[in-house]
């Protein structure tokens, strides 16, 4: 039995469908990212697994236990918010302090215990020389650790974290990912977070939960999620620039702009398909080029193409040339729906 | 009036029987809603406690208005012969609130304070509306030393400042002339006015007037056409909270002004309704109650702007 | 495009000028207060050295001798002691129930509109207005308060409180001061609570779903999380309303003017009786001023705890 359960999850508020029918197994120790769209129900989700909301229709199991319409404090997780919401007037052993104290009537710590718990926690996270201060004293990098510190010393079995990292800077970002991810390793903490970064779902997630509009739209491992994903919605959300998206007149396919590439440098012609691409404008991105244009017969359809910068192939702009895509890189579509489906012909379609 | 006698005569009944009425169909909606469950049933349980104390709390808060609505309009013998406060004995009458506007300067103090309110109202925008915008914006730090010591002006109570400004209203003859209050009550309008102000005009996103300064207004162009328009539900409430401070003052009022027919309400009626230390207390009442409510509708309507002026002039300031 | 003629007539950009234009903003107002206001507050401080009196015109200085007589005068001593006993007493009161309303009334209820209108209406009415309707609830003879303990069997011939039918709220000395505070109590609660509602209201959504995550119930969270954080703001308040009140006379005038003898005279109102009824502006100004220091000094106090609030 899986750690976390939701069954048929939804949360109406009056007309808007914040959450619409969740089914979702979270397994013990992995790391799950929720990735979406702001706006898809992502925190919503969280909160409700949390018990700061309630379904309006559905179930939650933790451990096994159904907790619908427990309280926070009686279901086992803990929580890091956006703005790590740390108690200003408390410094910040008593931050750690306060979820040992608040449970202290159910779970019986002592003042004893209670210490010792919190300068373990803080000594693992590296903030046990910080104890004396308050939150406005802290950096951003150690008010995060705070956060998590505070959260990790009752030994949740679930730890939400709701975009943890968007208030860090671009350089601070990446170092708190890494600690993030190691931390949770070594803990072998089962872990669930929301975020609408796609560079931080792919980097941390064990597996990746994309929403949208209140529904589930994929659930896989990062990989799973990029090479293969369930639909339009999917394939368009991860990679930057974006998978480019052809229609034709029973369905659509795409395929990514670092897959579309010239004849001359595909390593598979016989297996890949071949594109008359215009080339409109060029941008020099160091690494790459990113060349902006059409495919004939889609004139009206811009289309990626991101070249590496070290093959020595020119290219102009205004000028016609012979792309590829090997076949297993196009995706197919129905038009419709946006699902995927089965491998279409494109003869006479490009 | 055969509605008013009704209910005035079933006074308690009708506020018990209401009162009843909209608990039995709130939980008949609940139960609608969530199904009458032993859960439902201990939720109201619970829930009833935090009720009664709000009850007791609105109970107090309400008594002397209770009191006053169902005196105004007994008649003597039934008001005078004890001992039945609460319930009509003998029919209820309009006389009072009749005498009360036809022969008592009652009509007079609601003219005076009408014309005191509205003139203090225009005065105190046409100096706080600029003056507020130029603590949001305009000046640095000089600005800031200014809005303190406003502040500290709006401290220094009337009860130190009526002896000189008797003496001073004297002085200029303005006793028992309106002007002397229209005059005196900006010293507390203009701080308080600018204080919220200050805090509806820091709501403006500053990226607006800049734009406005771009498309070729100038400062203060820009402050009249873009800012102004922009905070019009702040400096509505500036005005309903100013002309209520005018409502409520009542030392400068008692000071300045002896002359009946010249008294605002606030002094009028506890002063000149009674005849020595007789009182009619029907129209007293009727005439205190009067004013109560609608002054107690202004200020619902508008104490959530009111709150989150003070709050936006302190978190921003 | 600028032309020769706006480089050479510079005043041109004054209504641009963010110093000129913040001046002759703020100057009319700061002008019309500090001659409103500091005028006055000089004269009543010269007035305080001076015989000036009602018919007399001169300003003759005499040092401190009205100071002198003022605190020599034992109906003085005992209206400073009222009027320091009637704040504190009242801001006590004024404190619990504002918290406690305050906490109501951030909470979601049904009814909650109408409670709030019903709860707002004794600060929303005129003082001098609202008080008369508790006069006639303390009345001698009529008091409906009276009735209700008469019927209760708190009075009458065996009554609890006493033998009478009547208590004669504003004519016993301590019932006419517990009259007093229970006015001011009953008028300034609903300030105290709007301004502690806004600071309930201002505390982050964030921090109250981290407390509820991390376990705290009701009374803890509003021990130690909403409290500490609102305690400025609850600083603020308390000052507030005790300049307020410590200015105001209104109450004491409608309801006793400040008798029985001198139980319930205040300051404000025993200056006004004695530089106003009584004509000596001299004593009636020293009299005022001997609450200043006191007020400054609250009000000095309530700028700090303010500024402090901001830094956190």
């Amino acid at each position: 039995m899986s750690l976390v359960e939701l069954q048929g999850i939804k949360k109406f508020f009056d007309d808007v469908r914040a959450v619409d029918g969740i089914e979702l197994e979270i397994e013990n120790g992995e790391f799950l990212v929720i990735l979406g769209p702001s706006g898809c129900g992502k925190t919503t989700l969280m909160r409700m697994i949390a018990g700061l909301e309630k379904p309006t229709a559905g179930q939650i199991f933790i451990g096994g236990e159904d907790v619908t319409a427990l309280p926070p404090r009686k279901r086992g997780v803990s929580m890091v918010f956006q703005s790590y919401a740390l108690y200003p007037h408390m410094n910040v052993f008593n931050n750690i302090a306060f979820p040992l104290k608040a449970q202290s009537r159910e779970k019986k710590y002592d003042k004893r215990a209670i210490r010792d718990k919190v300068e373990n926690t803080a000594r693992l996270l590296e903030i046990d020389m910080l104890l004396d201060r308050r939150p406005r004293q802290l950096s951003g990098g150690q008010r995060q650790r705070v956060a998590i510190a505070r959260a990790m010393v009752t030994q949740p079995a679930v730890l939400l974290l709701d975009e943890p990292l968007s208030n860090l800077d671009a350089k601070l970002r990446a170092n708190a990912r890494d600690e993030l991810k190691e931390f949770q390793r070594s803990s072998n903490i089962t872990a669930v977070f929301v975020t609408h970064d796609q560079i931080e779902a792919m980097g941390l997630g064990d597996r990746i939960v994309v929403m949208s509009h209140g529904k589930i739209q994929q659930i896989g491992t990062p990989q799973l999620i990029y090479d293969d994903p369930a639909n339009e919605f999917v394939a368009t959300f991860l990679g930057s620039p974006s998978m480019n998206i052809l229609r034709s007149d029973a369905f659509s396919f795409g395929f990514r702009p670092e897959n579309f590439l010239p004849k001359t440098l595909a390593d598979n012609p016989e297996n890949s398909r071949i594109f008359h691409y215009y080339v409109k404008r060029v941008e020099y991105l160091g690494s790459d080029r990113l060349l902006y244009g059409y495919v004939h017969g889609h004139d009206n359809e811009l289309t990626l193409a991101k070249v590496p910068s070290n093959v020595r192939v020119s290219l102009d702009v205004d000028c016609d040339y012979e792309f590829a895509v090997h076949n297993s890189d196009i995706k197919f579509f129905d038009k419709q729906s946006g699902q995927r489906i089965e491998e279409q012909n494109l003869q006479g379609v490009v | 009036m055969a509605l008013l006698i009704w209910i005035l005569q079933n006074f308690w009944s009708l506020l018990v029987l209401s009162f009843a009425t909209l608990v039995g169909l709130r939980i008949a909606y609940r139960f609608r809603k969530y199904g009458a469950t032993r859960a439902e049933l201990s939720h109201i349980l619970r829930r009833s406690p935090f009720y009664l104390v709000v009850l007791i709390f609105c109970f107090f808060a309400a008594a002397p208005f209770m009191i006053m609505f169902l005196h105004s309009f007994k008649v003597d013998g039934d008001l005078y012969r004890r001992p039945q406060p609460f319930i009509y004995r003998q029919d209820p009458t309009l006389e009072h609130l009749e005498s009360l506007f036809t022969n008592t300067a009652y009509l007079d103090f609601i003219r005076n304070s009408v014309v005191v309110g509205v003139a203090v109202v225009i005065i105190t925008l046409i100096l706080a509306l600029p003056a507020a915008y130029a603590l949001a914006r305009l000046t640095g730090r000089w600005g800031e030393r200014a809005g303190i010591l406003m502040f500290l002006v709006y401290l220094v109570p009337p009860t130190l400042l009526f002896i000189p400004m008797f003496r001073i209203v004297v002085m200029l003859g303005l006793k028992d002339s309106p002007l002397a209050l229209i005059v005196v009550y900006p010293s507390f309008t203009v701080p308080f006015s600018m204080w919220l102000l200050q805090g509806f005009f820091k709501a403006v996103p500053p990226e607006l007037e800049e734009a406005a300064l771009v498309d070729g207004y100038n400062r203060v162009e820009a402050f009249l056409r873009v800012v102004l328009p922009l905070s019009l539900p702040g400096i509505i409430s500036t005005i309903v909270f100013t002309f209520t401070l005018t409502l409520h003052e009542f030392i400068y009022a008692l000071v300045f002004i002896t002359n009946t027919s010249r008294r605002t309400l606030s002094v009028g009626v506890p002063t000149e309704l009674i005849l020595g230390d007789v009182y009619f207390w029907q129209p007293l009442l009727a005439a205190a109650l009067i004013i109560a409510i609608p002054v107690g509708f202004a200020y619902n309507l508008f104490l959530d702007s009111l709150v989150q002026g003070f709050t936006m002039g302190a978190v921003k300031g | 495009m600028a032309s020769a003629s706006d480089v050479l007539n510079p005043r041109r950009y004054f209504m641009d000028d963010r110093r000129f234009v913040g001046v002759m903003f703020l100057a009319p107002a700061l002008l019309y207060i500090l001659l409103l206001v500091g005028l006055p507050f000089l004269l009543a401080i010269a007035f305080g050295f001076s015989d000036v009196t009602v018919g007399n015109t001169e300003l003759n200085f005499i040092g401190f001798d009205n100071f002198v007589a003022v605190w020599e005068n034992d109906i003085f001593r005992q209206v400073f002691g009222n009027t320091v006993m009637f704040t504190l007493v009242s801001q006590v009161f004024i404190l619990i129930f504002a918290n406690i309303l305050a906490i109501i009334f951030t909470q979601e209820f049904t009814g909650k509109w109408f409670a709030r209108f019903i709860f707002i209406l004794p600060w929303a009415t005129p003082v001098s207005l609202a008080a008369i309707g508790w006069l006639w609830m303390f009345d001698t003879k009529y008091s409906p308060i009276d009735y209700l303990l008469l019927q209760t069997g708190f009075l009458g011939p065996k009554g609890i409180l006493s033998n009478s039918r009547n208590l004669y709220w504003l004519a016993n000395p301590v019932l006419s001061q517990i009259s007093v505070i229970f006015v001011q109590v009953w008028r300034m609660t609903p300030l105290a609570t709007v301004i502690l509602m806004a600071g309930l209201s201002s505390i982050p959504t964030d921090i109250l779903d981290q407390a509820e995550v991390d376990g705290s119930r009701f009374m803890r969270t509003l021990l130690q999380i909403k409290l500490p954080l609102i305690l400025p703001i609850m600083v603020i308040a308390l000052l507030f309303s005790m300049i307020t009140m410590f200015g105001d006379m209104t109450v004491v005038y409608v309801l006793t003017r400040g008798g029985p003898v001198d139980y319930t005279r205040i300051i404000g109102l025993y200056s006004f009786q004695i530089g106003i009824e009584g004509g000596n502006l001299a004593q009636g100004a020293a009299m005022a001023l001997f609450a200043f220091p006191l007020l400054l000094a609250l009000a000095l106090l309530m700028l700090r705890t303010a500024s402090r609030a901001e830094v956190r």
